[in-house]
């Protein structure tokens, strides 16, 4: 099972196991991270599941959508390169050992 | 919150409110609501006929489990009022729809283009009243606007505000019609008619001149509309998308002028009028309460519900939740920042959100108090709030000048 490590807005990291198929966002809300609210639970309707993934990874995932890339520019803490729709984003092995940072709300 | 009441399983024991008149509930409904929040998880409003969950996660928990509470209900008045619409549906036949209107109501489609056009349309609108000195901010601004917005969002071209409303109260007098008043049935049908009619005007249009509005959207998607999935979301939209910026513009004015050190503030620093207006929505919740079918029998925060019962969500009363907001019953903008459920929670998370924060929060009601120097209440005691599945200020009389 992938492991995932959240870089938390408080500076504290937390790692943890994620089932494969799953979203980013399923998972911290599994494990009950704070800053991911997910009001629309994935419809990439609201823009409360911001995080911020490193170059690397960012290049191995699916690009953007447009409909995630408008969206991208209404997030509370303010949107920056590696910024990512949480919801939008399937755990696969991939992942394995990825840091995905959950930004301070601005 | 589960486990607080242990509820024997197999005890159908929801708890009930049962002397509350309806017209209190429409009057004032949070006492009540706070009552059934104290009282259980899940209690019946007998004056409603219905059960509610009012506590904030409570409601998370079960928009975050659609497949336990469905949107689905084959036996809705909404569908016989207005067809199969996605607001009934759930899963992936609910997001291919949404998916094909999505395009229409994302962030960038409002910038680009609802911004400016209804920058116009609020123009308009004020430029007819704005030397009279007085008026109802209801009938002169509000719903006007909240028609012409949502008739330019939707395509229509040939539809004025006024029609606009009428189909929109009868579609929605309709869909909770249920002791079956014959003349209320007759306008619904009326209605949907009218908003038939009306597509079947504009869809050449549309077709020959792809565009950004919802029927555009609806006919060139990907995966497009059928025409009967296009009158029943269009009367969905109709029904669901006039009242809610309508009472959200006059609440968020109501809850400054009633609190003028609070207006000063925002004024002084108009970075704060989305932060006023997701408070005024928090506040006092347009829509107050939705429903959702239980598809199993399941102990649900230690409440036995059986498959089929029905459960309004009480997102008016989990926005006044102790627990989470403190004070609640205030209007404060200054508040600690927290989400609310006034918009929804999961895949029917209002479609319209990002439309309604442009133009209300951003637009309509900053500019108001721009134009309007000295804008304040006419009589504070004439004010009057109503509702508890949609509530709003139905008066607004304010006066401006000197
Ligand atoms: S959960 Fe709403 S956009 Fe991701």
């Amino acid at each position: 099972m992938p492991k995932i490590t959240f870089a938390l807005p408080d500076g504290k990291e937390r790692t943890c196991s994620a089932n494969e198929g799953l979203s980013l966002m399923e998972v911290a809300l599994q494990n009950a991270l704070p800053g991911i609210i997910a009001e629309c639970n994935g419809s990439a309707a609201c823009a409360t599941c911001h995080v911020i993934v490193e170059d690397a990874l960012a290049a191995m995932l699916d690009p953007i959508s447009e409909h995630e890339n408008d969206m991208l520019e209404f997030t509370a803490a303010a949107r920056q390169p590696g910024s990512r729709l949480s919801c939008q984003i399937r755990v696969d092995d991939r992942l394995d050992g990825a840091i995905v940072r959950i930004p301070a709300e601005a | 919150m589960a486990g607080t009441f242990a509820f024997k399983a197999g005890s159908t024991a929801v708890p009930m409110i049962s002397d509350v008149a309806f017209a209190e509930l429409l009057n004032d409904p949070y006492p009540t609501f706070k009552r059934a929040r104290d009282m259980a998880p899940i209690v019946r409003i007998e004056a409603a006929k219905i059960m509610v969950a009012t506590r904030y996660d409570d409601i998370v928990a079960m928009e975050r489990d659609p497949e336990t509470f469905s949107s689905e209900n084959p036996q809705s008045l909404v569908n016989k009022v207005m067809g199969h619409t996605m607001m009934r549906k759930d899963g992936e036949a609910h997001q291919r729809e949404r998916r094909a209107i999505d395009p229409s109501l994302r962030p960038g489609a409002v910038k680009s283009c609802w911004g400016p056009k209804l920058e116009a349309v609020f123009e308009d609108i004020v430029a007819r009243f704005e030397r009279d000195g007085e008026a109802d901010l209801f009938q002169a601004l509000a719903a006007p606007m909240a028609g012409r917005a949502l008739a330019e969002v939707l395509g229509f071209q040939d539809v004025d505000w006024q029609t606009m409303a009428f189909w929109s109260q009868s579609l929605i007098d309709g869909a909770g019609n249920y002791s079956g008043d014959p003349e209320i049935s007759r306008k619904a049908v009326e209605a949907a008619r009218g908003v038939e009619d009306a597509i079947d005007r504009a869809l050449p249009y549309h077709r020959a001149n792809p565009n950004t509005s919802v029927l555009s959207s609806m006919i060139h998607a990907e995966d497009p509309h059928e025409i009967d999935q296009i009158y029943a979301n269009i009367k969905v939209a109709v029904g669901g998308g006039l009242n809610e910026p309508r009472d959200s513009i006059l609440t968020l004015i109501l809850g400054l002028l009633q609190n003028p050190d609070q207006l000063e503030r925002v004024k002084a620093n108009p970075n704060l009028w989305p932060v006023a207006f997701e408070e005024a929505v928090r506040w006092t919740s347009p829509i107050g309460m939705y429903p959702r079918r239980v598809t199993r029998d399941i102990v649900f925060s230690g409440v036995q519900l059986r498959a089929g019962d029905q459960v309004g969500l009480c997102v008016g009363a989990a926005n006044r939740d102790g627990s989470r907001f403190e004070d609640p019953d205030r209007f404060d903008v200054f508040r600690e920042k927290k989400s609310h459920l006034a918009f929804g929670a999961g895949a029917h998370f209002c479609a319209g959100t990002w439309v309604s924060r442009h133009m209300v929060g951003r637009l309509v009601v900053p500019r108001l108090f721009e134009r309007l120097p000295n804008l304040r209440l006419k009589d504070p005691d004439a004010v009057r709030i109503q509702g508890w599945v949609f509530r709003g200020p139905v008066t607004l009389p304010v006066v401006w000048g000197a």
